[in-house]
């Protein structure tokens, strides 16, 4: 087990187009971050899933390397940032809100698939990194940010928050 | 360089309530993306840029004011997230090049 207070660093930073697709059979939503230079609106069918285009934002993508052993986190599993202004008793994510006060900002990490169909969510080491990268470049001693994975909302489609995405700036294209 | 020496010798307009911080340096973008990826902590951030995005960003990397350029301001939803996350939002009437040529002849860098 590592011993390093790890010093964090973006690296890899990417820029791209996050693109949202939704499954007009099954209401299903999905997300992928394309590098391509113009974001592809193509429908198409995935097994059961017809997928269409809903949204395509500029956004980037990025991971983490720690300064001091240089131990780097991949974020290729994490498809955007979302201030969280959820504050349901119902939901974990408002909970956490409710308890932490107004002093700490909550992110999610956004995955690729809202409803968590495969049990896959941005990964716990990257979470946590998040968390303390985001810390270590706050100057302002009193307040703190906390990032938690989407898998924690109550239902991420309906989940109240600002994504963090350069909206409307593809819709020209 | 302080906010309130910023506020008084380029002639910002005041959106929000703010303190006196510190400003560190200045980061010019309108693009949210970049944002998150560019500016540092308790530097003053220029932009175009009123959607809550800006806000969201900006508290993540603790920006220590924004300032909108063109007299552009935000939607009142706005500018009640950012006194929430305290964050600092001034307007100006002059154009981003102008402002940041005043801030540079400040000795902000």
């Amino acid at each position: 087990m590592s011993t390093c207070a790890h010093s964090w660093s973006m690296t890899g930073i990417r820029s791209g187009y996050l693109v949202v697709e939704g499954c007009y059979h099954c209401g299903a939503r999905s997300s992928f971050f394309s590098t391509e230079p113009v974001a592809p609106v193509d429908e198409y069918r995935e097994g059961a899933h017809f997928w269409e285009h809903l949204a395509g934002y500029q956004a980037v993508t990025f991971d983490l390397r720690c300064d001091s052993c240089g131990k780097t986190i991949d974020l290729s599993d994490m498809m955007g940032l979302m201030l969280s202004t959820c504050d349901d008793p119902g939901c974990e994510v408002g909970r956490l809100s409710l308890e932490l006060g107004k002093k700490t900002s909550i992110y999610v990490a956004l995955c690729a698939d809202s409803s968590h169909a495969g049990g896959a969510c941005v990964s716990d080491a990257g979470v946590k990194a998040l968390t303390e990268y985001f810390n270590q470049r706050l100057h302002s001693r009193r307040r703190s940010i906390v990032v938690v994975p989407c898998k924690m909302c109550d239902r991420i489609d309906r989940c109240t928050g600002i994504v963090i995405a350069d909206t409307g700036l593809t819709d020209f294209y | 360089m302080k906010i309130s020496e910023v506020v008084n010798k380029t002639g910002l307009e005041a959106l929000t309530s703010w303190d006196d911080e510190e400003l560190t340096g200045v980061y010019i973008s309108d693009m949210v993306s970049d944002i998150i990826t560019g500016a540092t902590g308790c530097g003053l951030l220029l932009t175009l840029q009123t959607h809550k995005s800006l806000i969201a960003a900006a508290n993540l990397v603790d920006v220590g004011a924004v300032v909108f350029a063109r007299d552009k301001r935000p939607a009142a939803d706005v500018v009640e997230l950012a006194e929430k996350a305290g964050i600092a939002l001034f307007s100006t009437p002059v154009d981003t090049w102008s402002y940041a040529a005043k801030l540079f002849e400040l000795g902000m860098r």
